[in-house]
């Protein structure tokens, strides 16, 4: 599913989080949204989710050709994973993931056996095979954020929205988890925003990266246009490139 | 051996970060449970002494009097009425200012402990300035034949006043500490509001409400000033237990007056072990949390 976004803008009070974003995403894309703490990313993403509310009357949001701007997060449904993971921990695994079912009138609710059949399915893809019974506080980290994989797309969801979801990880298992993301991608064509404040992980995994800063964006392009090309001083700063047009600003 | 026990103390807190010396941690230790025992154990065991000094008869006995299974039963109806509203009450005060921003929110807290440090005879006076035949609805209540002021209706609103806090307080910082990642996750995954609260609040929180639901009920049972100003004393209409037990106390019939301070002291030692046992529960939920965003 393509995302538009346009003329978007969220204030905190008086601060200003982002400042007219307009941005488009393809179908099927795999997008970065990189950039410093502070900068907006996080709440552009969560603005797409539905779980913030850009100000009224400046911008509009549209999955594909649907104008989402005034839908509230369940309506727009869009496969959320959060960095600490925000699992259920009073359910089991199993239960974690065949959520967003249960949740569903029942007669729209698919039968138990279907959900079964999904959540195995699911298990299997995230390699929790055998987990269904634990509860989330008998997992480790990367294992949780798994099982956070697998209920965000339980539903199937047309878009997968990820916050900063290997920030509480450590090294290693960031690195498969990574590796991960890019395989079910490649298998699944999923339109991805994940949102990472780590230049490795945006080249690494993303196809397309977009630099943020004070709430507005800075520079749209793939890893290797970015690299061999950064648009600004702040760009060329923060992938710490040296850039030529650095030297030429007058002092 | 009383060295032998300050031995016994040191070894088991290796670190002594507040560098206290022996002597003064043997002190401290000693006149809190001296305190304890002379003002809060000692006192209760005579309310129960008392209340067999003439046999166990006669303790029955008491219980058979009408007056006193009246007011045992308007206490039971009371607390019924407003433990119930006050649960609702406080998980939506408590909601309501953990989830939502907005201005006055901080005041908003500041008011929920008001009962609190009002004295409870204020509040029972409030509502007879406010119910009562000379009060501002005094003539309207009158003119519809309605009765709040010396009857139950204003026995109930008098103890749902004292008892508001308790529910909300208990939940409010249990609230902020687990936050509300898990909430937004149930809602991008398809939950509305009401199978939010019910599949994921309700769960995450239950200990914390049950600790609040128990100190509020422990309240309401026991509460004394404010309904004492709005009741008006009558007997086998709107005597509740604590003020029943001051008429009997009056009359001298010391033994009676006991008996039913011992089924309240009753209560508390119950109220006091459920307490306990949720407030364990509750910080054992919280830990295992707070575990969860760990990496």
């Amino acid at each position: 599913m393509s995302i538009a976004i346009q003329n978007i803008t969220k204030r905190f009070g008086l601060h200003p989080a982002l400042r007219d974003v307009t941005l488009d995403i393809r179908e099927g894309e795999l997008i970065a949204l990189l950039g410093p703490s502070g900068s907006g990313k996080t709440t552009l993403l969560r603005v797409i989710a539905g779980l913030d509310f850009a100000d009224a009357r400046d911008g509009r949001i549209f999955f594909q050709s649907r104008d989402v701007t005034d839908l509230s997060a369940y309506q727009r449904k869009a496969g959320f994973v959060f960095q600490h993971y925000a699992l259920f921990n009073h359910m089991n695994v199993y239960e974690n993931i065949a959520f967003s079912f249960r949740v569903l009138a029942r007669s729209k609710r698919p039968p138990e056996s279907a959900i079964r059949e999904r959540v195995s399915e699911l298990l299997r893809a995230v390699q929790l095979e055998s987990y269904e019974k634990r509860l989330p506080t008998q997992l480790s980290g990367g294992q949780r954020q798994r099982v956070a994989f697998a209920r965000a797309l339980a539903n199937r969801p047309e878009v997968l929205l990820l916050d900063e979801p290997f920030g509480a990880l450590d090294a290693k298992v960031r690195k498969d988890l990574r590796r991960w993301l890019r395989e079910f991608h490649d298998l699944t064509r999923l339109t991805t925003i994940f949102v990472t404040h780590d230049q490795d992980e945006a080249f690494e995994v993303a196809d397309r990266v977009v630099l943020i800063d004070k709430g507005t964006i800075q520079q749209s392009g793939t890893p290797a246009e970015v690299r061999s090309n950064p648009a600004n001083p702040f760009v060329a700063g923060f992938l710490g490139l040296a850039e030529t047009s650095v030297a030429r600003i007058p002092i | 051996m009383p060295g032998a026990t300050l031995i016994h103390i040191n070894n088991r807190q290796p670190l002594r970060a507040t560098g206290d010396s022996l002597a003064v941690r043997a002190i401290l230790i000693s006149a809190t449970l001296a305190f304890f025992f002379l003002f809060l154990l000692f006192p209760l065991v005579v309310v129960f002494q008392e209340a067999f000094s003439k046999g166990g008869a006669a303790f029955l006995e008491t219980f058979r009097d009408p007056y006193t299974r009246h007011s045992i039963l308007l206490t039971l109806f009371i607390a019924a009425i407003s433990v119930p509203l006050n649960t609702v009450f406080g998980i939506a005060a408590a909601w309501c200012v953990t989830r939502y921003k907005f201005r006055g929110r901080s005041f908003l807290i500041t008011l929920i402990d008001l009962p609190l440090w009002v004295s409870p005879v204020i509040a029972g006076l409030l509502y007879v300035l406010v119910f009562g035949a000379q009060g501002w609805f005094g003539s309207w209540l009158r003119e519809h034949e309605l009765r709040i002021i010396f009857a139950i209706p204003g026995m109930v609103l008098a103890t749902i006043f004292v008892t508001f806090p308790f529910v909300a307080r208990g939940l409010i910082p249990l609230m902020q500490a687990q936050g509300m990642k898990e909430e937004e996750a149930a809602l991008t995954l398809g939950a509305n509001g009401w199978q939010i609260l019910w599949r994921i609040t309700l769960p995450k929180i239950k200990w914390g409400l049950l600790y609040g639901i128990i100190l509020c009920n422990a309240r309401a049972m026991g509460e004394f000033g404010a309904v004492s100003v709005v009741s008006g004393h009558i007997r086998g209409k709107t005597n509740t237990m604590p003020l029943h037990i001051e008429i009997l106390y009056n009359e001298y019939q010391f033994a009676s007056a006991f008996a039913v301070a011992s089924v309240l002291g009753l209560l508390a030692i119950i109220t006091l072990i459920l307490k306990t046992r949720a407030e364990w529960r509750a910080e054992q939920e919280l830990r295992a949390s707070s575990l969860s965003t760990a990496p």
